[in-house]
């Protein structure tokens, strides 16, 4: 039973790309078949992120216009096995693919793989209605923003009106410390806005950007924050019931101890 | 999607206008005056063989779209007519095939390496843009990350080249890529694709050098004495 998951968020700059990197990442290592396809053409970043950019011959372009079979354009990931990269076309731009094409290459990808997932681009226009075209589940990326916010309730009504029910909201780059000074929005204020369900929440962490630079996924690094959420959120995907990191309330059993004792928790 | 409209390919005298069997005339004659107002000059003081496809015209429609080429472009217009060598089924296939701005790999590949037609691009060749020529290209400034150099015969960059690069790139093995600084994501020679090791190296400053193949192996030398 393959899935195609495309990963979304309406605003650009909020993680659609290491988010995808991370949960194909963490799917691969989980023993699954995976392939990312990058459907940013002309900005693509995920081969970059994946530390993949030098091994490109073919792109996504060359597929869908028959300059080669799928497999010629398939990049096999350098540390994980099972893990593979369809990069986007750098010189071309979003109108070179067709929903209709997407929706044929995802097909035929099913065949070969578990689990397909799409790197959606920022933006409501071409880009993102090839990346949905064959999509069977969405996940929707925001940050505690309300401009995020806002753009990934325009996104949830899009995804709708093109039949992808009951995409899920994953919430990235969160801190506990400003949620608790008032100065973030909190899980439960997101959600009130967007009334989906909680893939998981991903905190901002350091890690994450010395991971993209160095185009290796922070999935497997044990001390990284993000990296176990991330872990966690994989789970999920594949239909366990993991329980959420604490969040927005405390960072830990010592601040949980300095309370109790009265001392004040910054 | 304004541009999708109409499109111009150019052929050994004159010129393609591609429409949309779709589109009203109206909206047809809209977008080709705005495109020429764009793009015209190129045409100035041309004369010009024009044949158009994808849409049935009347004589009426056919002489109006003649004049205002004729008009906006400052060219002659010496014929405007249906193109006939082509069909419907071809135009599936060929529309979305923009990929012939790549050279492809012929029996016939560019042998002017020595001397022949030669490209001077100046400037940054910054990520998305592709730069590319049927002869020997120089690149008078960088190539970024993300940025593609692809050549028929030899590729000189004079700055650092960390994009990627095709010399000979419609088969011609003898060509060679040079760089003041040869940093490629991934170099391209003929048929010969290399990248460079994924262990980083550390290396400061310009350091001039030459890509060449050998027995379908990419050789790296530097080509200044002092620098040996």
């Amino acid at each position: 039973m393959s899935e195609v998951i495309v990963i979304t968020s309406g605003k650009g700059g909020v993680g659609k790309t290491t988010t995808t990197a991370n949960i194909g990442t963490g799917l691969a290592l989980s023993g699954q078949k995976v392939v990312l396809i990058d459907t940013d053409i002309g900005l693509r970043n995920l081969d970059v992120v994946m530390g993949l950019e030098n091994r490109i011959v073919y792109d996504l372009v060359d597929v869908v216009e028959g300059n080669c079979r799928v497999k010629q354009a398939l990049i096999k990931d350098k540390r994980y096995d099972g893990l593979y990269l369809l990069p986007a076309a750098q010189t071309r731009d979003k109108s070179s693919v067709k929903p209709q094409q997407m929706m044929d290459l995802c097909g035929e990808l099913k065949e070969e793989f578990d689990y397909i997932i799409v790197d959606c681009p920022a933006g409501i226009e071409q880009g993102f209605k090839n990346a949905i075209a064959g999509a069977d589940r969405a996940i929707v990326v925001t940050t505690p923003e309300v401009s995020a916010v806002r753009d990934a309730d325009r996104i949830v009504g899009l995804l709708e009106a093109n039949e992808l029910r009951n995409p899920k909201l994953l919430i990235n780059r969160m801190r506990s410390d400003m949620v608790k000074r008032g100065d973030m929005m909190s899980i439960d204020d997101i959600i009130d806005i967007l009334a989906i369900g909680l893939v998981g929440v991903v905190p901002d962490d350091e890690k994450i950007v010395v991971s993209t630079n160095r185009g290796e996924p922070a999935i497997n690094d044990q001390k990284s924050p993000a990296g176990q959420a991330y872990r966690n959120i994989v789970r999920r995907i594949k239909g366990e019931e993991v329980p959420y990191m604490t969040f927005g309330e405390d960072q830990g059993f010592m601040v949980k101890l300095k309370r109790l004792l009265g001392l004040k928790a910054d | 999607m304004e541009e999708n409209i109409i499109s111009f390919k150019a052929t050994l005298n004159g010129l393609i206008l591609v429409m949309r069997e779709e589109d009203d005339f109206d909206v047809i004659y809209e977008s080709v005056a705005r495109k020429l107002e764009t793009s015209g000059r190129f045409f100035k003081g041309a004369s010009l063989d024009v044949k158009y496809r994808g849409k049935k015209l009347d004589s009426v429609q056919q002489n109006k779209i003649a004049s205002l080429i004729a008009q906006k472009a400052s060219a002659e217009v010496k014929s405007f007519e249906e193109d006939e060598t082509f069909n419907g089924a071809e135009m599936e296939a060929e529309e979305p095939d923009r990929s012939s701005e790549k050279p492809r790999m012929r029996l016939m590949y560019f042998k002017g390496l020595e001397e022949g037609m030669t490209r001077f691009y100046k400037g940054t060749v910054r990520s998305g843009t592709l730069v590319s020529y049927q002869g020997n290209l120089v690149v008078i400034g960088d190539v970024n990350p993300g940025g593609e150099v692809i050549a028929a015969g030899n590729v000189i960059v004079m700055g650092s080249l960390r994009g990627m690069v095709h010399a000979g790139a419609d088969g011609n093995k003898e060509a060679v890529v040079a760089a003041l600084s040869l940093q490629p994501t991934q170099l391209r020679i003929a048929d010969v694709i290399t990248r460079p090791p994924d262990t980083k190296q550390i290396r400061q400053g310009l350091l001039p050098e030459m890509a060449f193949v050998k027995d379908d192996l990419v050789f790296i030398e530097t080509f200044l004495p002092q620098f040996k």
